[in-house]
């Protein structure tokens, strides 16, 4: 029998749920391999009888882990998908601001209707079996998440950083051209694509987890950038991360 | 000495391009640096290159390169990959070249890589001799600036015109099919070109304050330096950069990789390198080079001391690409060794002043064969929550033929390979035994698996015990937990061999009554004449049932007499056990060389190559995992 599988939403902006609707002929081999229950984004039918779920975007309010919790409770396996699910993404810029300021920029004078708190990764809620980080997720590293699951294996997460990958790929280094990049902590897995396209990378898989961040600091600082705009750089996605540490 | 017109020469290369039986690869600007890239016309070609981004190593070692792929739909079955296209690399600079013979020796030790060789023999070097030096460069000083040899054919700039030496046949043949108007160099040109070159041989702006032939004099009392390695990598990002693109490096993961149909597949390596985190980490959780003092200073004992004890040459060509890529700026090798050589001046240490000459023994025979051979699990037994013992034949009828304390790599296909001891004894013949933890993924799934299922099968691997040099002694075994395991494989085999062997002790210890292993075949050898056993355990929990002694592995030492003269301790146990038990055995005089141990450490490959088993020079899966203890005490990291 075909696992069932789920699709989850929190804060974020279903990006990730997109790439993997975009799947196109995959999705098709996919299908072929498990039944999709809910999904949100692409069908209308809705079950809680699921095996795995899919969940994307971080916990912001206290609603939403009574939601997590009940899924955890459904789920066999949980996954958590995207930066906000996995690592809470941008979302936790916030948790640097105050908290009122934040809500009044974003509902204006409905604010107080509305309940919010610092932004969080699903594992600070609920235990999680498997992360594909990514902002958005890439497809084909997705893909190898579900086919471990498939096979009963335990997903494997690179541990080194990014520079990994542009070394391998042969990029010249966002350093040598001028500007400021966070690759050097940043958790690889995602074949250093922004940089393969002459941009830096942004942190959106999260620090690696024996990050040297007092060396990466002295190497941004050394490049030109300012002590706050090193740490800003840091805070884009590893915010949670950091003030978890 | 030859001579052709630069015109001429952007037509041979133009013809080369158009012949489609040839890859031409060549150096071509990418963003403000260089890079090796096929070439669709000569005059992308940048001869006047610095240094390119990677050596072109990644031509005969991608970084990703599928050593098979395989169909799951009907059994298994497995195909090689495709031949390559000879291939010609234009633009080569010396330290390159040099940087590919170290390769060469590399990958041809033990057994040759068929993936390697296969691209390297079918490829042409047209090397450069060097125009613009990068200021990182140090190659001057490692003797690879300009050479005469490693290359079909070698170009030097001289204006209008390049001046080619010709290498081999193969770099005459080429010239001559392809190229025209090549004369004969005059006096004058010979003499221009040999100025270059002696211009080139003393280029480089990175300066050694000291011989760097001398690198692994200076490295021989370095290791333990109070402070110093963990001083100079306080900045250490592990980004594995310096040795990503080394163009001597050569260390890689396996890896699996299946489509969602989930029947076909490929097994692929990839570049891995030993400044990355997990390098040296083992399935049980273990990292025998966890923080990134250990694995830094490694980078410089692998390259300066450890492949030159093997093969006789400092693994550094000098390219000065891992200064250059590092961004805080501490993996350049002339700071580093200076700074050594400075502290040790200052130390008032005795400086070395001739460059020692290691015994180089490489030996070589045959291919390696990375694709498993298909076997059957025809009996599992399951033995404690976590330890399974499978019994697997051979499909082919072949026989193991197995040492005691080899192991074979196990393929589950679709999820990887795992280093697994060889639990059966040899004298059992047309199956083989191998006692499994359920530990990583690998492990995990081989416990789901049943009766009739397949495996792969590679090896047997590593030197195993050497029966023969136990005949006559009396042995005492001492096993922690799994190392029951490989133990058992010897013990049965000189029980099989009973007249051959004095009195055997067996001590044993787990840390709970229920984790113990082979509990019946136990008890039944300990009714044999001549053998002592002696179980113990660290603790039993009330729930358990439990009579025999309770305590860690050494307080069985006391309660056997044996005389360490005629005795030779073997072991095999976790890593921690061995400091402990071997301190024991020290009080009651047993010799270091009556001690024998059997070693774990990531053994990926199996066959001296993938780098993560090394310990110093030597490789557990090649050299080991049998190790005597007078041979290794004074191995750093090993015990």
């Amino acid at each position: 029998m075909k696992p069932k599988v789920a699709f989850f939403d929190f804060a974020g902006c279903e990006g990730d749920q997109l790439q993997v609707a975009n799947l196109e002929e995959e999705l098709l081999a996919l299908l072929g391999q498990v039944e999709v229950v809910s999904f949100r984004e692409v069908m209308k039918e809705h079950s809680d009888n699921y095996d795995i779920a899919f969940v994307e975007g971080s916990c912001t309010r206290l609603q939403d882990e009574d939601r997590l919790k009940t899924i955890r409770k459904n789920a066999k396996i949980v996954v958590a998908i995207g930066s906000c699910a996995t690592i809470g993404g941008i979302n936790s810029l916030r948790n640097y601001k105050d908290l009122d300021n934040v809500k009044k920029t974003v509902y204006g004078e409905n604010a107080k209707f509305f309940d919010s708190y610092a932004a969080r990764a699903i594992d600070a809620v609920i235990p999680v079996d498997a992360y594909v980080h990514g902002c958005p997720i890439d497809k084909e590293d997705f893909l190898q998440v579900v086919k471990s699951l498939l096979l009963g294996k335990k997903p494997e997460t690179t541990t080194y950083p990014v520079c990994v990958e542009c070394k391998k790929n042969e990029n010249v280094c966002a350093f040598e051209r001028g500007q400021f990049c966070v690759g050097t902590v940043t958790r690889a897995g995602c074949n250093s694509c922004c940089v393969n396209e002459g941009t830096i990378c942004w942190g959106c898989r999260g620090l690696v987890d024996n990050p040297n961040e007092n060396s990466h600091k002295e190497v941004l600082i050394k490049y030109g950038l300012t002590v706050d705009d090193a740490i800003s750089k840091f805070r884009l996605y590893f915010g949670w991360q950091e003030a978890k540490r | 000495m030859k001579i052709i017109s630069k015109v001429d020469f952007q037509n041979f290369i133009d013809a080369l391009i158009k012949d489609d039986s040839l890859n031409v690869i060549g150096v071509k600007s990418r963003g403000s640096k260089f890079a090796f890239a096929p070439l669709e016309s000569a005059e992308e070609l940048r001869l006047d290159y610095d240094v390119t981004l990677l050596p072109p190593k990644k031509y005969f070692f991608p970084q990703r390169e599928t050593l098979f792929t395989y169909d799951l739909s009907d059994g298994f079955s497995a195909k090689n990959p495709e031949e390559p296209t000879p291939m010609v690399l234009v633009g080569v600079h010396p330290y390159d070249i040099v940087a590919l013979l170290h390769m060469d020796e590399i990958f041809r030790e033990t057994k040759s890589d068929p993936y390697y060789f296969k691209k390297r023999d079918a490829a042409i070097i047209i090397g450069v001799n060097i125009q613009k030096m990068s200021k990182w460069n140090f190659s001057s000083f490692m003797g690879c600036a300009a050479i005469d040899y490693g290359y079909d054919l070698m170009l030097t700039d001289l204006g209008n015109r390049y001046a080619i030496n010709v290498g081999s046949q193969k770099g005459e043949d080429l010239l001559s099919k392809y190229a025209k108007n090549v004369t004969v160099a005059l006096a004058r040109d010979i003499q221009i070109a040999g100025q270059k070159k002696r211009e080139v041989m003393v280029m480089s702006q990175q300066k050694f304050d000291f011989p760097p032939e001398l690198i692994p004099e200076l490295l021989k009392d370095s290791y333990g330096k109070s402070g110093f390695w963990e001083k100079h990598s306080e900045k250490c990002l592990a980004c594995g950069s310096c040795v990503l693109v080394c163009p001597t490096c050569y260390c890689f993961d396996v890896k699996e990789n299946l489509d969602l149909s989930l029947e076909q597949g490929e097994r692929i390596r990839t570049w891995d390198g030993c400044l990355l985190e997990d390098f040296a980490k083992i399935a049980s959780g273990e990292n025998f080079r966890a923080t990134r003092p250990t694995r830094y200073r490694h980078r410089y004992f692998k390259k300066g001391k450890y492949l030159f004890d093997t093969f006789g040459f400092i693994s550094c060509v000098g390219c000065g690409r891992c200064s250059s890529n590092c961004l805080p700026d501490i993996a350049n090798p002339v700071n580093l060794f200076n700074d050594m050589y400075h502290e040790s001046i200052e130390n008032g240490e005795q400086m070395a002043t001739i460059a020692a000459q290691p015994e180089v023994n490489i030996q070589t025979e045959g291919y390696i064969d990375y694709v498993p051979k298909l076997a059957t699990i025809i009996k599992k037994v399951p033995m404690t929550s976590m330890e399974t013992l499978f019994e697997i034949k051979l499909d082919d009828g072949s026989e193991l033929s197995h040492k005691p304390g080899q192991f074979v790599e196990v393929s589950v296909f679709g999820i990887g390979e795992a280093p697994i001891s060889l639990s059966s004894s040899p004298t059992k013949k047309e199956t083989f035994e191998v006692c499994v933890r359920k530990l990583g993924n690998v492990t995990t799934k081989l416990h789901r698996l049943n009766v009739g299922d397949k495996v792969g099968i590679r090896g047997p691997f590593g030197n195993g015990f050497d029966v023969d040099s136990l005949k006559g002694k009396d042995l005492l075994f001492i096993a922690g937990g799994l190392g029951i395991a490989p133990l058992r494989s010897l013990i049965n085999y000189v029980l099989d061999n009973r007249k051959d062997y004095g009195r055997v002790y067996l001590l044993y210890g787990c840390k709970e009554p229920k984790e113990l292993l082979f509990s019946d075949e136990l008890v039944s050898i300990a009714s044999k004449e001549n053998v002592v056993f002696k179980p113990t355990v660290d603790r039993c929990p009330e729930s358990g049932v439990w009579e025999g002694n309770i305590g860690v592995i050494t307080t069985l030492i006391p309660q056997v007499s044996f005389d360490p003269e005629k005795t030779l301790a073997i072991l095999c146990g976790p890593p921690v056990m061995y400091k402990f038990v071997i301190a024991d055995l020290k009080k009651r005089n047993v010799p270091d060389d009556h001690i024998i141990m059997s070693l774990e450490r990531r053994m990926k490959c199996g066959v001296g190559k993938c780098g993560h088993c090394q310990i110093n020079q030597i490789y557990v899966c090649k050299d080991g995992p049998v190790f005597n203890y007078s041979k290794i005490k004074g191995v750093p990291e090993a015990l």
